[in-house]
């Protein structure tokens, strides 16, 4: 193995490696060799089976592609008609409104049980039940929330009707609709995020709540003085996450409401893959994901400069 | 500091009055409740006959008990018991599926989780020219839409005659995902320089401190991603559907998706879904429960061996 | 560590190969000696037992041919149909639908099979009466046998009826006009019941807090409105469009058309009928039914059964109300077996899908299940036989193949895209956002897509 010969080199502090300190010049390659081992397996899974389909997108959507027929070259045509395509403004309209919606109730949510999680018990089976809506696919849950939210026969509107309280159509008012599918979807993954932070809260060293204590800190003091800034690596990496994964709501859309009504929950990926699979605009389909990547990229990029997600402040620890 | 710690311990407060862990332990009953509700909900309606459930719409117990639908599930009941409970003819041969989908959701999570957390060394400890930029494409796979994906991938493993195998099923995602690279990523950036070091000092290589320091130290996030692995791998549905039709290599998603509408406009077999949803999500709960305490173990502990 | 780089470039080099060559049929299958297996899929669990059991007289009349049948959720069929054609992995046979096979046949994923009915001697005059014309597509090739046909009527809970003082016999001869509605809105209105127990024709109804609707909705029905508004629309003298099959213009912005419409949504106002709101946030039209939510409603014949499955509520079938132009309407659509151009064995195929289209099948077989109506006309007293012993008396839906008053579902390029238009346009309409006059432009719209 290459790795003796590395020895003599300075071993990598996390700073070095995250703000990537030039390496020494004696030795400009640096691991490389080791790192081409250690990165060949994921490198052939991403490159098979994401950049090489990926490119491939990015070249359907400069063609006119009905799925079943080979596609035929348009140039720009397909970007040119998205400028002027109302349901995608509308889409990326409803789509924000979804994220924001999500992400903001799922994240302050998940981050306060994750804390509760950590500070109050270390019991399994609080944390299992946590974890239980994930455990369950997707469309179920939202088959399930479908049924109990029903106008007339569902458990909630009774509930509401016996409580002297006027029946909701959640996911028929087009107000409602949106937020009741992000409430939805935060139900499911309000577990399985707040496991993720959990996970990061375990890497915090007790030590530095022990000091924190020590100086007579309150939990208040604790959570915001130390829990979010050592966190912040995790913290980041769970934000790109959920947000990337919440730009791309589907199954909850696709089972209950169908886009409606009236387009109020026609959010871009459903319109996408109506488009792609219901349409066979293949082409158009690909145009509008290209878009939605560039979008998602530049809103990652963002959160990632905003949270300096490659820095950990745990190295003083 | 040295990084090697003792178990994680609460900090005590015994002074002061615990209101603040009362109010905690309020909210966190209150997200159990809401959480456990719509499982009671499921519960019931799987114990019901799907022809009574709308007019019983409003009873908390079940709507004219049956076992019916459990049944249903495992193939017991025939087409015209089935069709009478307001379900379908479809049958599941459990035992198989079970197998597959455990066989399916144990490669596919052993497999992805070793190889992204081989890449996410290499990003997070290593250093070599390119590697930020590498790793930046990575993170964009993130946000690759899996419309794209779907076809061209249906395709390559059609070509390489792996329909209706195990490693068709389990081929995209075995070798990693974008996100669990930079799920352990992030956490191998925070691993103790010092600890490293110490270990190159004794002469260790870079394949000795992945596996003697980097794995145990970050034994938490490994096991957390472990799970959501294997819990995404159990669910997964559209992609084995369509590699796994054939009754050797079923999952049990796929054999469970009988219970879904069967007909434009028509409504599920709601009692049998939801006893379907229940009886797949058991196994998960059982492997938890049996090996919950190592879980916590594992989770709880921070240092090295 | 420029062999791993290598062997990377050469693996992406394989894959670009592999995938380019995506899209050409398996070569290796077929072509083998032994019993020939065709593959036959369906969506409909329902179905299966009879068809299996036409699979199996298949197999014993024909013993080097055995059928193999997959079923998959009306969810997840179309999707693993699409990808099984770009990877060469179809069926050699399946069951369609009209929204959906002229998109396949226009890209060639179908197998024509004109010549194999002339040469074969079909007789498509043993169908019902145009079903067989509506799987001619647009080139002018067959590429389907019909195989089962469905109607619409009207389903009602008897007991509601009993409470509201109206007698069977009169529901038998409702008449609708889109200025009052008719006795059909009488009765729809004697239904309505509010929270209060005062009916919908009664002073002092509150609209506002309904327990029973007279009429039941299942949406705003897009362009087609097959279950929902059609046959109100086409008993007041309104067609689809200019021709039908393969129309050139739509007629969504007729007069006609929007008095029905406008007749029709009124009902919501009134209150005799929810609301889109109502209608769009739960799970649908039957699961209410079922809840005595609804005291009658429109359906296809192909739910009949799932009516008289529930429990609690007891149901009767009444015809849909003559109309304006002094006779009732329903539409008549059917589903029929498609062939794969890809199949590795056409005449297997074709055995296959003129054996399903045979009275051995329909007559034989089908029809004594009482699932659904078979195509073949000979077919028809069997099945209402089937259907009586069932304790369903389904004249209501067959009496419209018997009086002539059908009308051919409407097939048309584009279909998707004109029920993406129809339905944004159709739901603003029945949840009050616009006028019936919104439809001049999407018709505008959809005439653009034909022209």
């Amino acid at each position: 193995m290459t790795s003796e010969t590395v020895n003599a080199a300075a071993p990598p502090t996390v700073e070095a490696a995250s703000r990537g300190t030039p390496p020494p010049p004696t030795r400009r390659l640096g691991d490389l060799p080791v790192a081409v081992l250690f990165v060949l397996p994921a490198a052939i899974g991403f490159v098979v089976f994401y950049l090489w389909p990926a490119l491939r997108g990015l070249y359907l959507s400069l063609t006119k592609y009905n799925v079943l027929t080979p596609p035929r070259f348009v140039g720009t045509a397909n970007y040119e008609r998205l400028l002027g395509d109302h349901l995608f403004w509308n889409a990326l309209k409803v789509t924000a409104e979804y994220v924001v919606i999500n992400i903001g109730t799922q994240t302050v949510a998940s981050v306060l049980l994750a804390v509760l999680l950590h500070r109050l018990t270390r019991s399994l089976l609080v944390r299992g039940v946590v974890l239980l809506p994930f455990l369950v696919a997707n469309v179920v849950v939202a088959l399930l929330w479908f049924w109990m939210l029903d106008y007339q026969l569902g458990v909630v509107n009774h509930a509401l009707d016996w409580l002297g309280l006027e029946r909701v159509a959640f996911f028929g008012d087009s107000d409602l609709a949106i937020p009741t599918v992000a409430l939805v979807n935060t139900w499911r993954h309000l577990g399985y995020t707040a496991l993720l932070i959990y996970a990061g809260l375990q890497m915090i060293p007790p030590s530095v709540y022990e000091a924190a204590a020590l100086d007579g800190a309150s939990e208040w003091r604790m959570f915001w003085r130390v829990t979010l800034p050592l966190l912040r690596p995790v913290m980041a990496m769970v934000m790109v996450l959920t947000v990337i994964g919440s730009f791309q709501v589907f199954d909850t859309v696709a089972v209950t409401t169908a886009g409606g009504p009236i387009n109020a929950t026609r959010v871009i990926y459903f319109y996408i893959y109506d488009l792609a699979f219901n349409r066979f605009n293949f082409g158009y389909a690909a145009a509008l994901s290209s878009v939605l990547f560039v979008i998602l990229a530049g809103v990652a990029y963002l959160q990632l400069r905003l949270t300096r997600a490659g820095e950990s402040d745990l190295k003083g620890a | 500091m040295a990084a090697t710690t003792a178990l994680v311990g609460r900090p005590r407060h015994g002074r002061v009055i615990p209101w603040g862990r009362i109010a905690g332990w309020a909210v966190l009953v209150l997200v159990m409740a809401a959480t456990l509700f719509p499982f009671y909900w499921m519960l019931r309606t799987s114990f019901s006959n799907t022809r009574s459930l709308a007019a019983g719409a409003a009873d908390l117990l079940p709507a004219d008990f049956t076992l019916g639908a459990y049944r249903r599930v495992l193939g017991l009941s025939s087409t015209a018991e089935a069709v009478a409970e307001g379900g379908s003819g479809g049958s599941v041969n459990f035992w198989l599926f079970l197998r597959n989908s455990i066989v399916v959701a144990t490669s596919v999570t052993v497999g992805q989780v070793f190889f992204s957390a081989m890449a996410a060394y290499a990003f997070a400890r290593l250093r070599w020219p390119g590697r930020d930029a590498v790793f930046l494409l990575f993170l964009t796979a993130l946000m690759v839409p899996p419309i794209f994906t779907t076809l061209p991938n249906f395709v390559l493993i059609k070509e390489l005659g792996l329909l209706n195998t195990y490693l068709g099923i389990v081929l995209p995602h075995l070798l990693m995902t974008p996100f669990a690279v930079f799920f352990l990523r992030q956490f191998f950036l925070g691993v103790n320089a010092g600890l490293e070091e110490a270990a190159r000092i004794d002469g260790a290589g870079h394949v000795r401190i992945f596996f003697r320091i980097i794995l145990p130290v970050n034994r938490g996030p490994i096991t957390t991603l472990a799970i959501l692995t294997y819990i995404t791998s159990w669910n997964d549905y559209f992609w084995p559907l369509l590699v796994g039709k054939d009754e050797s290599v079923r999952v049990l998603t796929v054999a469970l998706g009988i219970f879904r509408s069967q007909t434009p406009q028509g409504s599920p077999d709601w009692a049998g879904l939801m006893a379907a949803t229940l009886f797949a999500a058991l196994p998960m709960i059982i492997l938890f429960a049996v090996l919950g305490r190592r879980i916590i173990d594992s989770i709880g502990y921070t240092g090295v061996k | 560590m420029k062999s791993p780089l290598r062997s990377l470039a050469a693996a992406a080099a394989a894959t670009l190969l592999l995938s380019a060559c995506g899209g050409g049929q398996d070569a290796g299958e077929g072509a083998a000696a032994g019993p020939v297996t065709i593959d036959y899929w369906l969506w409909d669990t329902a179905q299966q037992p009879q068809y299996q059991a036409c699979a199996d007289a298949f197999t014993k009349a024909n013993p080097g041919y055995t059928v193999k049948i997959t079923q998959y959720g009306w969810d997840d069929y179309w999707n693993t149909l699409t990808t099984s054609f770009v990877s060469g992995t179809a069926p050699d046979v399946f069951v369609s639908h009209l929204s959906r096979y002229p998109e396949f046949a226009a890209q060639g994923q179908l197998l024509p099979i004109t010549d194999r009915v002339t040469t074969d001697k079909i007789d498509l005059s043993q169908y019902q009466d145009g079903l067989a014309d509506l799987w001619v597509a647009k080139d002018g090739q067959r590429y389907g046998l019909p195989k089962d046909f469905d109607t619409v009527a009207v389903i009602y809970n008897t007991d509601k009826l009993k409470e509201a003082g109206i007698k069977p016999e009169e529901m038998t001869k409702l008449t609708w006009n889109p200025q009052d509605g008719g006795t059909y809105e009488d009765v729809i209105a004697r239904l309505t019941v509010d929270v209060n127990g005062k009916r919908g024709d009664e002073p002092g109804f509150d609209k506002k807090h309904v327990a029973t609707y007279g009429l039941g909705l299942a949406g705003s029905g897009a362009g087609f409105g097959q279950t929902e508004w059609s046959m109100y629309t086409m008993s007041n003298g309104w067609q689809y469009g200019d021709q039908n099959p393969w129309p050139t213009t739509f007629n969504y912005a007729d007069p006609k058309f929007k008095d029905a419409i406008r007749w029709f949504t009124s009902l919501i106002d009134k209150g005799y009928m929810p609301t889109m709101e109502i209608a769009s946030a739960g799970t649908g039209q039957i699961d209410a039914y079922g809840a005595g939510k609804y005291a009658m409603v429109t359906e296809g014949s192909w739910n009949t059964k799932t009516y008289w499955g529930l429990k609690g509520v007891k149901s009767a079938l009444a015809p849909t109300p003559i109309g304006p132009t002094g006779k009732r309407a329903s539409l008549l659509n059917g589903l029929a077996d498609n062939i794969s151009a890809g199949t590795d064995n056409p005449d297997a195929a074709w055995a296959w899908t003129k054996f399903l289209a045979s009275p051995a099948c329909q007559e034989e077989i089908v029809a004594k299940e009482a699932v659904v109506f078979p195509a073949i006309k000979s077919a028809k007293a069997k099945a209402e036989q089937a259907f009586a012993d069932a304790g369903i008396d389904v004249k209501p839906f067959t009496m419209h193949v018997q009086d002539g008053t059908t009308h051919l579902a409407p097939i048309a390029e584009h279909w998707a895209d004109i029920t993406a238009i129809m339905t944004e346009t159709m739901d603003s309409v029945f949840s009050g956002k616009s006028d019936v006059n919104a439809l001049d432009e999407a018709n505008t719209k959809v005439n653009a897509l034909l022209g």
